[in-house]
């Protein structure tokens, strides 16, 4: 085989290979924006195929998650958001534990009003760790650490041995420390 | 006089920064005050350390929690010569009612030289975390306010979008270049084969004479002038690839002064085949493919 004609079928070769990437690229990007309807439509609380939702992006599975979250239907979004907790990049994992949090505060918060201590608090705990995880993931999120904040007061974390100084840094790392359920109601 | 000012120099030799074993030490903090829950602090410790001594990782306080309100999230020692620097980076997860003071615990950093360690302090270091939310309960339509879900973010399309693009552009060009090649634009000079062999496909071995003028004729378009048997020599040398036909050119040349001079040439039904060959293997050349 000459140079001219080994020539000639690397440029052909490079056609088909570009027709291809050409081909590719276009499914890809008509699958992102399908995916993309998807999110809207289950942002806008409707449903959709959960077969597209198991074979597709985990930012599907977080969608669904939110969706059946507004639905009240919690232990579908956990076991949902519990498929995705390790997936996506840093900010991603950030947003699910997120999201995870806010579902267990929620919960939490339901069982408060209806004076059903037990089962809030390890609820509370549950979204605290989530948040603290979030955070470690991402120490600028501004949401996270207010959720925090109304989890932390919904169940402070204090020391059982206080020995004048509750917040002696020293002294915490070997002690017990318990929480106290209940809104510090404030000022009237 | 003399011995006096010798023996105050050499005291002062022996004095001095020189003989400590740390040289330099310094904490280096941010502001200590205007954090709240979740914030990170960065603490930087700087030692300079005579030859020979060297930091007990060890005695660096271990990652992960601390307290049950302080984590540490990052350690890292750099070693440049015979300056350490450490970086430490906090984490504090206190929901403070009110502004509150805080402190990052200190600890005690082990140096070893030879059998011999030394110690140095890092002290506690205290600053300010400030609260969130408002005292008072906020409430929405349900229950205490919370900010709300975070809303699933949009994939994006811009690595594909990127990738159509570039294998649309390198389609367009390749498909271009092979058009070219191919003869597809007019006036192109790889076209003269093509509408060669498109005129030779409609004659028969009766109209032989018309056969060998239009390869005659394309022959001449390529050269830019009339090409005869005996400026093949040149030819070949502005057109090298054409080299590679030269028996079939050198037949080709024989057989037209044969039949058009001597007028012994006989016709036979092959010969227009091999005329087509010819004009087939000059077609692979003009486009590229011999």
């Amino acid at each position: 085989m000459s140079f001219k004609t080994l020539q000639h079928s690397l440029i052909w070769t490079a056609l088909v290979l570009s027709i291809g990437g050409l081909l590719f690229n276009t499914g890809a990007l008509l699958s992102v924006h399908n995916d993309n309807e998807l999110i809207n439509q289950l942002a806008s609380g409707k449903d959709v195929d959960v077969s597209k939702v198991i074979s597709g992006k985990p930012e599907l599975r977080l969608a669904r998650a939110l969706y059946l979250k507004q639905k009240h239907r919690y232990d579908e979004a956990l076991s949902t958001l519990s498929l995705i907790m390790e997936q996506g990049d840093q900010a991603f994992r950030a947003k699910v534990r997120y999201n995870l949090g806010n579902l267990y505060l929620e919960q939490a918060m339901n069982h408060v009003e209806t004076m059903k201590m037990n089962e809030a608090l390890p609820l509370v705990d549950l979204a605290k760790q989530a948040y603290r995880q979030a955070l470690a993931l991402d120490s600028q999120d501004w949401d996270s650490k207010y959720n925090l904040e109304v989890a932390m007061r919904l169940l402070p974390e204090m020391d059982r041995i206080n020995s004048g100084n509750e917040d002696d840094p020293k002294k915490q790392a070997t002690q017990l420390w318990t929480t106290v359920p209940g809104f510090p109601r404030g000022l009237p | 006089m003399r011995v006096g000012l010798l023996i105050l120099l050499l005291l002062a030799g022996c004095s001095g920064s020189v003989t400590e074993p740390v040289s330099y030490f310094a904490i280096e903090t941010p502001r200590p005050f205007g954090y709240v829950i979740g914030d990170e602090i960065a603490q930087r410790i700087v030692i300079e350390t005579r030859s020979g001594i060297a930091l007990q990782t060890s005695s660096l306080p271990a990652r992960g929690q601390i307290n049950r309100w302080l984590n540490l999230t990052q350690i890292n020692v750099k070693q440049q010569g015979e300056q350490t620097v450490i970086n430490l980076r906090y984490q504090i997860f206190y929901a403070p009612l009110e502004v509150k003071m805080l402190s990052l615990p200190g600890f005690t950093l082990q140096f070893a030289q030879g059998d011999n360690t030394l110690s140095k302090d890092v002290p506690d270091w205290s600053f300010t975390v400030a609260p969130l939310r408002e005292l008072a309960v906020r409430k929405n339509e349900q229950h205490e306010y919370m900010r709300p879900d975070v809303r699933p973010p949009f994939l994006s399309g811009s690595a594909a979008q990127m990738g159509l693009w570039g294998s649309f552009l390198v389609s367009v060009l390749l498909g271009v270049y092979l058009a070219y090649l191919y003869g597809y634009f007019p006036q192109s000079r790889r076209r003269v084969f093509k509408q060669a062999l498109k005129q030779l496909a409609k004659l028969s071995e009766g109209d032989m004479a018309q056969a060998l003028t239009i390869a005659h004729k394309a022959f001449n378009k390529l050269n830019s002038r009339p090409l005869f048997q005996h400026q093949l020599a040149d030819f070949y040398r502005s057109h090298t690839e054409y080299q590679r036909i030269n028996q079939l050119l050198d037949w080709f040349f024989d057989y037209s002064y044969h039949y058009f001079f001597s007028g012994k040439q006989a016709v036979m039904p092959e010969h227009l085949q091999k005329i087509r060959e010819l004009l087939e293997q000059c077609r692979k050349i003009e486009r590229g493919a011999l």
